[in-house]
């Protein structure tokens, strides 16, 4: 066992360790997928999914539920009278599975509809004015940003009309669908060649871990 | 009926080898190039990249901060894109260290809380003490949790010197000169930009994100919502080469050897499928389809 700890995740304790074989037994449980075991590629899966689903309830009871909801109620309930409808919510949640479809129903449509509101508004508030407002270019702007302004609206008009899918005519419109299709694939490929090294770059770790912190053959 | 059941019986797992034999090979090779001496390897060939611009912004946020700034670390990774960052995070929780920030760190994600768990512990493993690196927990409930910790961010329970110097400053976001955000694809900094920054419009955002969010958090780089931006390995090596501070070891980044081998094994790849069409004649016809 490396006594030297490469992703510096684990200690050199007896709880490194282990978390260092489990982890490595995991790994190599997932790689098995690549030679067919795929019994054994599907018992990580669940193991995962379980893990997470286990690991997420722990958190919601343990740093949630009880220091921000159950604990003020019963220390001062009168100070908290507005965490009492809360409480009430969780607890249809929790019994969503007992309860009939017409209380449950408003909860869910409460939760789902506040999630809703707030991705829109921040897209609206934080995303869309935003770059609107970025894109507006003011009076005196310089002539290198008139020309990447043309171009960026160029190319945007030439990749939207690459999804039109043949269903323009005329030889000119054609031709730009065509430059439009060549133009996407590019920027795609530029795209895939930086994904590529990242995702090379989480292989090579994992190979690291191995080898390093399980086997202790780097150094 | 078959003559020999046993071999029968192989065939199939024998099949399943032979298909998986190349990426089996590419294994071994990267393994082996990972065996590579660093001081052999290094002395031909280190990772490094030329383009400063995005470190620099980095750099030039964290100069920004005052002394004994309060700096809020959003610990929000995944664990499926975390080993493409962790250099880079590192190395900036290093340089925040250094230039004497005092570190609060929160989660919103489970994900984000199991890894900013361990990261605490290697901290405290290497020294860190309570009076540099405050633990803020798990938040919870993604944006709409990012929009309760606008007016309140320390748990009751929170302990320290730390804890206490930002319930002195009000308990909220605007107790902090700088957030650090350490993206996942669960709960990006897009949801900051989006829920926190119309809220606390002064708030100075930057961010450390896996390369496949780069696309979505650009514009916001460019319009100035985010101070910086790591999001590509390249500007990652960049800003970490940079760093006095940083762990720059064999041990704390990538190799230089497997990395080259597999970009070369990729380009290989990539060559002999555009080749493949050109040399097989009879469908002459494959070129025309993408027009």
């Amino acid at each position: 066992m490396a006594a030297h700890r490469m992703n510096g995740l684990f200690g050199n304790d007896l709880g490194g360790i282990a978390a260092t074989w489990v982890a490595a037994a995991a790994t190599v449980a997932v790689w098995s997928y690549l030679v067919g075991a795929r019994t054994v590629f599907r018992l990580t899966q669940y193991l995962l999914a379980g893990l997470a689903t286990g690991y997420l309830a722990l958190l919601a009871i343990d740093e949630i539920l009880v220091p921000r909801l159950i604990s003020p109620l019963l220390d001062d309930p009168a100070g908290h009278v507005a965490l009492i409808p809360a409480a009430a919510l969780v607890a249809i949640m929790v019994a969503a599975a007992w309860l009939p479809g017409r209380i449950t129903a408003p909860v869910t449509g409460m939760l789902v509809g506040g999630i809703a509101a707030l991705a829109l508004g921040g897209a609206v508030l934080g995303t869309l004015l935003p770059q609107i407002a970025a894109a507006i270019l003011p009076a005196g702007t310089a002539r290198t940003s008139i020309l990447e302004a043309v171009a960026g609206i160029g190319i945007t008009v030439l990749v939207v009309l690459s999804f039109t899918h043949g269903s323009t005519t005329g030889r000119l419109s054609r031709r730009a669908t065509v430059v439009g299709r060549w133009l996407l694939v590019g920027g795609i490929g530029g795209w895939l060649g930086f994904l590529l090294v990242s995702r090379l770059a989480l292989l090579v770790d994992r190979l690291d871990f191995l080898l390093g912190d399980w086997l202790g053959l780097l150094r | 009926m078959s003559e020999n059941p046993r071999s029968d019986r192989r065939a199939p797992a024998n099949a399943a080898l032979r298909q998986a034999a190349p990426v089996l090979a590419l294994l071994v090779l990267l393994a082996l190039a990972s065996l590579v001496p660093s001081d052999l390897a290094g002395a031909a060939l280190r990772i490094a990249s030329a383009d400063r611009t995005r470190a620099g912004g980095m750099d030039a946020a964290f100069a920004r901060l005052p002394e004994r700034a309060l700096v809020l670390v959003a610990f929000d990774a995944d664990l499926g894109t975390y080993a493409e960052t962790r250099p880079v995070v590192r190395a900036a929780i290093a340089d925040l260290r250094a230039r004497g920030a005092r570190l609060a760190i929160v989660s919103f994600t489970a994900e984000g809380r199991a890894l900013a768990v361990a990261e605490l512990l290697r901290l405290r493993r290497l020294g860190a003490g309570s009076d540099e690196i405050a633990d803020l927990g798990f938040a919870g409930a993604a944006e709409a949790g990012l929009i309760g910790a606008i007016s309140g961010i320390v748990p009751r329970a929170a302990e320290g010197s730390i804890a206490e110097a930002i319930r002195s400053r009000g308990a909220d976001l605007d107790a902090f000169a700088l957030v650090l955000v350490v993206s996942g694809g669960d709960l990006s900094v897009r949801s900051w930009v989006e829920q926190v920054l119309p809220r606390v419009p002064d708030l100075p955002i930057v961010a450390i994100a896996p390369t496949f969010l780069e696309p979505e958090l650009a514009p916001y780089l460019r319009t100035g919502q985010l101070h910086a931006l790591l999001a590509t390995v390249p500007e990652g090596l960049a800003y970490v080469d940079g760093v006095p501070a940083a762990d720059r070891s064999r041990a704390a980044t990538v190799g230089a050897m497997p990395m080259l081998l597999g970009l070369l094994v990729a380009l290989g790849v990539m060559a002999q499928s555009l080749l493949a069409p050109l040399m097989r004649r009879s469908r002459p016809d494959r070129w025309r389809r993408i027009g």
